[in-house]
């Protein structure tokens, strides 16, 4: 666990880069009509969207649970086979 | 058999099954938006028509983003059990929601008269929009009522997965506008 000034540095960190990536998005949409602009707007939305769900979400924890659920349910089912 | 994991009961804890409980709803939700945003382009393909308020697309989401952030460090907070910042924060939140509900309703009255909700592009636009506000409506409903949970307990009173689940549908919401903005004000 991060302590409380790690966090909080971490968070200024993610939004930095997020005002980054829409100033970007908003520059090179104002400046051109390429065809290429859909695709570079979906990447730069990919991205701030990972950065948010990685770091805000914390989508790495999801994975402990999932393993904590899988294994909670196969012991369980160990357990139960033994009663 | 034998197990070598000692009490495998703490694995399927309550805070596991709260935690994947959401997130499985958050997907399901998030393949709502998915398929609302493709309808932009089915119904008016990559164009934008004049009118489309930039700026103000723009600044929606500056709020919304900055509100992440106050909404992250109101987790923080609380899980370290700064609870005088965690409210701060809930209120910071909260207040920049109602501010992005109002602005919506800026960017209503102003496309009424450029894209009225019976055009192509209106219908993408109130729609989507429409859809949006209501998660954003939802969220700030949520994070008042984790607001006042927290305000009128006693200190010792563990909130911190209300705090957390209210704060990962919000952020949920501000990644669905992170999609939307640009389909609605950027491309085109």
């Amino acid at each position: 666990m991060h302590t409380l000034q790690e966090s909080l540095k971490l968070g200024w960190v993610v939004i930095l880069a997020l005002a980054v990536l829409t100033a970007i998005e908003f520059v090179v949409a104002i400046a051109t009509k390429d065809e290429l602009l859909f695709v570079l707007l979906l990447v730069v939305a990919l991205v701030k969207a990972w950065l948010i769900i990685q770091y805000f979400m914390h989508f790495g924890q999801l994975w402990q649970h999932v393993s904590n659920a899988w294994y909670g349910m196969l012991y369980d089912s160990d357990e139960e086979d033994e009663d | 058999m034998t197990t070598h994991v000692p009490n495998v009961n703490h694995r399927f804890n309550a805070l596991t099954i709260n935690r994947l409980g959401l997130w499985l709803f958050l997907v399901s939700d998030a393949s709502f938006f998915i398929a609302l945003i493709s309808s932009r382009f089915f119904v008016v393909g990559t164009s934008r028509p004049e009118g489309v308020n930039q700026p103000l697309g723009l600044g929606l989401t500056i709020l919304l983003l900055v509100s992440s952030l106050t909404a992250y460090r109101a987790e923080a907070a609380a899980e370290h059990g700064d609870r005088d910042g965690a409210l701060k924060m809930l209120l910071a939140t909260i207040g920049m929601g109602i501010v992005f509900i109002v602005g919506v309703g800026f960017e209503w009255a102003e496309a009424m008269s450029h894209f009225p909700p019976s055009s192509a592009f209106g219908t993408v636009l109130f729609t989507l929009t429409g859809v949006h506000v209501t998660h954003v409506l939802t969220g700030v409903l949520a994070l008042v009522f984790v607001y006042f949970r927290m305000r009128n307990t006693a200190p010792e009173v563990d909130n911190q997965w209300g705090v957390e689940g209210a704060v990962k549908w919000w952020h949920f919401v501000d990644v669905a506008w992170v999609f939307i903005y640009p389909t609605l004000y950027l491309l085109g």
